[in-house]
């Protein structure tokens, strides 16, 4: 079984995000980078296919030269090989990405494509399903199980409120969502075999995008903390001020 | 000179501390109580590869050189807050699985080198007795030469792991007209080797989930391909191992220095005292202050000697060095980590008490620094 699996370069859950003057972007400077956490569960399950059934996982990934230590992250997982679609700079439009990536993977025999359910920087979600369109390729996204059994694949899928079942045929592209799998740790044989695999580098000329962010905002502050002391007889205050003031119920 | 880290130090680093945090810390206080080694934990550590750090990779291990390897075992100090657990993992590594891999026979590193880099055997060295600990060449314990092998008589003391040992790396004694350089040998012995038998488990301060105790040899046999780096290598093969132990045990140490000093900031922005944080007195951040400076020195002399591992013939004077600066720079961080906790920092759960615990051994274990005063003296002329 032949699988790749794109992932993206995203900021540390924990870092403070700055953005620039005039808001049009955001500070790259001291900004710990990582694999987005959906990609992580991605990876996983290539390898833990891969080692049940055979084959070679490849990592994918776009992005400027800072992205191939989070390449090497991925490789020391386990991964066999490597692609880094070089680019300026991570596009912001998923469409861009999309086009990109079916250009770069088109015809190289992969049996399943997998990618996270989206990244953790931009939310867009649009990848699985834009680059499986691309291929003509079957999409499940947002997958929480799955099975393979020749060229039929079984994927339980989180939905409102509970989960679906569904069968697709192969070639496909999955998207991971958490709980698919325990991501494993690096381990120290891992990170030094890593080390030693070449990175192949693909240069495309990449579309014009048909998206641009104009500009970035902070979440607005939270706002003063209300205390309620007085236990039970609060609560008619409580549900009042929710309802008028915080409009949330 | 460069000071920085290389991509796959840091990785090794980052995700050794990401397994520590996770996999490493629950239920602690409870193990240090119950003196309880954690076999399970053994195992994840031997899947993440902490126990064949640098042993080579056709042997089960990852290869690492011995700067990464210390960075390595830093990071374990520092995520891992069961100080017996990583100690027993450095004593089995650094001074019964190197020596294997240093001087071992192909058919010693085959068939015992995957085995201890994955954990499923663990190892003992077996060299200090009742009556000889500084003084270790000294010790009593016989191998007489026979039909079939060396007849071996003698009983050893704190093996660290005894209790709980698959193999032990026995010194002893072959040859006692050669003088303290030649005269005794090292044996790679199973437990099942009849007339061994695990004496007296010692309770003990600290590093309590770290077994130790007595080892028996009773007319034990064992056969002459059990002999490690040939007749009478054992004292070059000794020194090296506490080469070893000096810096990479040194290494342990910085990272746990780190977590104290990481530690002490957080308490001492958090606990107030006549109305404002105690970090903004003097007498406070000053302890804190010594904290950093202890650790940044602890790690340069941590470093050098670990880069002299491999490179250098002789690395006795830097491994004496790192071992007497850094175990007490431990002792002294770890006394004022307790001391800044003030009433908390004395009871169990802070967990800060048993680190200062764990400490002491530092200046015991591995020769005492004493005794590497001694070495440096010696090295000077005086
Ligand atoms: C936690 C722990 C783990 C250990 N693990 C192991 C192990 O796995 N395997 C093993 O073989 N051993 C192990 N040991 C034993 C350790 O190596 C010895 O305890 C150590 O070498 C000191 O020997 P001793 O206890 O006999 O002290 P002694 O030699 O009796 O020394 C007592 C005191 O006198 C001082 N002293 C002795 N001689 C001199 C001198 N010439 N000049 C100045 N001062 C001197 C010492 O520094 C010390 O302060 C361990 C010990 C500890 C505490």
């Amino acid at each position: 079984m032949n699988i790749a699996v794109c992932i993206k370069q995203t900021p540390d859950t924990t870092t403070r995000i700055q953005v620039a003057d005039g808001g049009g972007e955001i500070v790259d400077d001291g900004i710990q980078w990582i694999i987005s956490p959906y990609d992580e569960f991605a990876i996983e399950e290539a390898l833990k296919l891969t080692e049940a059934n055979g084959g070679e996982v490849t990592i994918v990934s776009m992005g400027p030269a800072r992205v191939e230590k989070t390449i090497r992250e991925a490789l020391a997982m386990g991964a066999q090989k490597a692609i880094r679609i070089d680019c300026e700079s991570i596009p912001n439009d998923p469409g861009v990405t999309a086009k990109v990536l079916a250009e770069v993977l088109r015809g190289r025999g992969f049996d399943l494509i997998f990618t996270g359910r989206q990244a953790i920087d931009g939310d867009q979600a649009q990848v699985p399903g834009r680059l499986a369109h691309l291929l003509d390729w079957a999409c499940v996204s947002v997958v929480i199980d799955l099975a393979i059994d020749g060229d039929k694949g079984t994927a339980l899928r989180e939905v409102e409120g509970g989960s679906e079942r569904v069968h697709f045929t192969m070639p496909a592209v999955i998207g991971a969502n958490r709980h698919l799998n325990e991501p494993r740790y690096r381990n120290m044989r891992g990170i030094m075999k890593a080390k030693r695999i070449p990175i192949e580098v693909v240069q495309v000329d990449a579309p014009a995008p048909q998206l641009e962010i104009t500009s970035y905002s902070y979440p607005p502050q939270k706002g003063e903390r209300k205390l309620f002391e007085n236990g039970a007889s609060d609560v008619a205050e409580v549900v009042r001020l929710l309802r008028e003031e915080a409009q949330v119920i | 000179m460069n000071f920085a880290l290389t991509e796959d130090q840091e990785m090794l680093r980052d995700e050794i501390v990401h397994f520590a945090r996770q996999e490493l810390n629950k239920d602690i206080i409870e193990r240090d109580r119950n003196q309880q080694f954690p076999r399970d934990l053994w195992l994840k550590c031997g899947e993440m590869g902490l126990q064949g750090l640098p042993v080579p990779e056709e042997y089960g291990g990852a290869g690492l050189d011995a700067l990464s390897t210390a960075i390595a075992i830093e990071a374990l100090g520092y995520g891992c807050e069961d100080g017996g657990l990583s100690f027993s993992i450095c004593a089995h590594l650094l001074a019964c699985v190197i020596p294997i891999m240093n001087h071992g026979t192909e058919e010693q590193k085959r068939k015992y080198l995957p085995k201890l880099c994955s954990g499923e055997l663990i190892a003992v060295n077996a060299m200090s007795e009742p009556g000889t600990g500084s003084d270790a060449f000294n010790m009593k314990t016989r191998a007489i030469k026979e039909e079939g092998g060396y007849r071996v008589n003698g009983t050893k003391i704190w093996s660290t792991n005894g209790p709980v040992a698959d193999i032990a790396l026995l010194y002893a004694v072959t040859d006692p007209g050669k003088g303290i350089s030649g005269s005794t040998s090292a044996f790679i012995v199973e437990k099942e080797t009849p007339g061994f038998s695990p004496g007296q488990k010692f309770e003990k301060m600290g590093l309590r989930t770290s077994p130790i105790g007595e080892m028996v040899f009773e007319d034990m046999l064992v056969p002459e391909s059990a002999l490690l780096g040939g007749e009478g290598a054992g004292f070059v093969l000794f020194n090296q191992s506490m080469e070893w132990e000096r810096v990479c045990i040194g290494a342990k140490h910085c990272g746990t220095m780190r977590r104290l000093m990481e530690k002490s900031v957080s308490y001492s922005k958090e606990r107030e005292s006549f109305g404002q944080p105690i970090s903004k007195y003097e007498a406070v951040s000053n302890k804190i202050a010594d904290m950093k400076m202890r650790l940044e020195g602890a790690r340069l002399l941590t470093y050098q000697g670990a880069t002299r591992l491999d490179k250098a013939r002789d690395v006795a004077i830097d491994a004496s060095m790192t071992k007497i600066f850094v175990s007490e720079a431990l002792v002294q961080t770890a006394l004022d980590t307790v001391q800044i906790y003030g009433g908390n920092g004395f009871t169990t759960d802070y967990e800060v008490e048993r680190t200062l615990r764990d400490s002491i051994g530092g200046k015991i274990y591995s020769g005492t620094n004493e005794i590497q005063k001694k070495i440096l003296g010696n090295w000077l002329g005086l």
